[in-house]
């Protein structure tokens, strides 16, 4: 009986676990991260000395590349995570498994969950949070902030409207197909940020495309990863696939490479790269 | 540790004892091992005479304690049943891999990932129904198997090996099917189980694992005797008084519900059911009451050495421990074919 109980607080405890929350660290001087946005915003802060570690996704800035490695996001290990001996675990939202996760808490150290939203709200909402945890309150937070804010408000006049251009987001292609964001997709989000509609629309999630529902789905603009250049051999073999000609994007030759991650890492960079996306598709 | 010197005796070994003490020894050397060393460096004197700080001991009991032990079972389980499996089936390549069973377990545990979120299962059961739908899995598969092997007699070495590509193919459809319908976390998620690792092991999760796999081991050891009938042909052990349907169910259920236990919580880990019975074999001997007693002991030390090396060798980081397993396994695996061809 005893052993049920055991369980049960166990179970319940691991539940708890998932919830997110900005509040202040008790000890925010040996961070551990585990999410790429997250290792720019504290580059962005100008905290970068306390990061003892980064996971596999943190490759921005390059000075980051140098840090100690602790795996993928979702793939943590406890005992690996110890031997760093941080005080505060920071990650995204999806940074697990959550067995990792509660172990952690279970040798006191701080995990904190930042929580993801697709805009640019979310955006500042996250630089705040972090900001929060860390109980940062100096000129420089400040002057990081209004940075923000200033590019904020120049993308509230960007909206999307029945005369925005269309475009699909590429993250990949794989075997030839176009892995694009759909609904509920960082791309999506990127998208709706820059003024533009998604042309993929009805799906869900990031899904590979083929060259007909490519030509279906005829966007004006064809936004690419460098991955996804680099990929496919170059962004003259990116026309050569089939389906690229044939879309409004192909005719008109509006493709456009940016970093992935400063798209759809959703990190300060995202706001900026937002920005020039926006000035690239209306301009034309 | 106390299972290398009651098991030999628990199911009436006469006593090969030097060799056994030897595999003995092999296991809690590995046990040690497995249990001293890591990427947070514990002394164990420490922790004996108290003098360890509460993090390590947290460290020790709550992190490495589990894992050592899941391994340790999950490794005996998966080379009892492959040894099992080769005894029924009547042939050296049967392995809950190669053949399918541990493709079934997944698709079973992998259709909770993805499902799971779906049917709305109260929390306090969430730990159980992955297990269950694992073990469920991998029954279906050995079913499948054994009902094939019924309708075209005995199977070959190569037939049962076509079969379990064909069953292995069909898991990775269902597989593919899920990972398309599900969303990035699910995704994510799924890719790092299919991998195989035993950093989730948390005693509440691994105990009830433990309970299902030593209890279906204990099953399964018991069928040494029926084994051995089984092997002179189906109809000569039912003549010999084996009640061979009988016998036939527990194996399968058995085995299925042994490697359904640790898969639901490992992920696939290739390998250690069809290498630790040939090495359990040649060390010492082919009656089955030697080749099982020898698998459980090997298949534990192994797999704790193997989850040791995955989880030391590129610290902070961690391997996946069927890279590890499959990295001695396969090799193996090809000289086992061209030993079987020469002769």
């Amino acid at each position: 009986m005893r052993s049920i109980v055991l369980l049960l607080s166990c179970l319940i405890a691991q539940q708890l676990l998932a919830e997110e929350s900005c509040q202040r660290a008790p000890d925010p001087s040996r961070i551990a991260i585990a999410g790429g946005s997250i290792t720019e915003v504290l580059y962005f802060l100008g905290e970068e000395e306390r990061i003892v570690a980064v996971d596999r996704t943190s490759n921005f800035p390059q000075a980051a590349l140098d840090l100690p490695q602790i795996g993928y996001v979702r793939g943590l290990s406890t005992e690996g995570l110890l031997s760093l001996k941080p005080t505060l675990v920071l990650g995204e939202d999806d940074m697990g498994p959550p067995e990792v996760l509660a172990q952690l808490t279970q040798t006191g150290i701080d995990t904190v969950r930042v929580k993801e939203v697709h805009t640019a709200q979310g955006i500042l909402n996250k630089v705040r949070c972090v900001a929060n945890v860390l109980s940062l309150e100096n000129a420089e937070l400040v002057a990081a902030e209004a940075r923000l804010v200033s590019q904020l408000n120049a993308l509230e006049s960007v909206t999307v409207s029945k005369q925005s251009p269309t475009a699909i987001l590429v993250l990949m292609f794989q075997e030839g197909a176009a892995i694009a964001g759909g609904e509920n997709t960082s791309a999506d989000g990127m998208l709706r940020m820059a003024g533009i509609k998604n042309a993929l629309v009805d799906v869900k999630g990031w899904k590979p495309l083929s060259a007909e529902s490519l030509i279906k789905a005829n966007p004006d603009y064809l936004i690419l990863t460098d991955r996804a250049v680099s990929a496919a051999g170059g962004l003259d073999k990116v026309y050569q696939t089939p389906g690229v000609r044939l879309t409004n994007a192909g005719k008109h030759q509006h493709l456009v490479q940016m970093d992935g991650m400063s798209m759809l890492g959703f990190g300060p960079r995202t706001l900026s790269a937002a920005l020039r996306l926006s000035e690239i598709t209306q301009e034309k | 540790m106390m299972r290398a010197w009651v098991l030999p005796s628990l199911i009436g070994v006469k006593f090969k004892s030097g060799k056994f003490v030897g595999l003995g020894v092999l296991l809690v050397a590995s046990f040690v091992a497995g249990l001293s060393q890591g990427a947070v460096s514990i002394p164990l004197l420490g922790l004996v005479n108290g003098s360890a700080t509460e993090l390590e001991q947290i460290v020790f009991a709550e992190i490495r304690a589990p894992r050592v032990f899941l391994a340790g079972f999950v490794g005996a389980s998966l080379a009892l049943s492959g040894a099992v499996l080769q005894g029924l089936f009547r042939n050296p390549l049967a392995d809950p891999g190669l053949i399918g069973v541990s493709s079934g377990a997944a698709v079973g545990a992998i259709s909770m990932i993805v499902l799971g979120a779906a049917l709305s299962i109260p929390d306090w059961a969430e730990a159980y129904v992955m297990p269950l739908a694992a073990m469920s899995g991998a029954m279906a598969v050995t079913f499948l198997l054994y009902s094939f092997a019924n309708y075209f007699g005995r199977f070959s070495v190569v037939t049962i090996l076509l079969v379990g590509i064909a069953l292995n193919a069909m898991a990775g459809v269902v597989i593919g099917l899920f990972q398309y319908v599900s969303d990035d976390a699910q995704l994510r998620t799924l890719v790092f189980w299919l991998m195989g690792s035993f950093s989730r092991a948390q005693w509440a999760s691994v105990l009830p694992a433990i309970g299902v796999m030593v209890g279906a081991s204990l099953v399964l050891l018991r069928q040494v005797k029926n084994l051995d009938r089984l092997q002179l042909g189906e109809s000569e052990a039912y003549y010999l008084g084996v009640d061979v349907p009988r016998a036939k169910r527990h194996m399968i259920l058995c085995s299925a519900a042994a490697v359904g236990a640790g898969v639901s919580l490992t992920g696939i880990i290739g390998f250690v059911g069809l290498v630790v019975p040939h090495l359990a074999r040649l060390f010492l001997g082919s009656s089955h009451r030697l080749t099982l007693a020898g698998s459980v002991l090997i298949g534990a030390s192994l797999m704790i050495l193997a989850d040791l090396l995955a989880r030391t060798v590129m610290v902070p980081e961690e391997l996946p421990v069927s890279l590890v397993t499959n990295a001695i396994g396969a090799p193996f695996f090809l000289w086992l074919i061209a030993r079987a061809a020469r002769s």
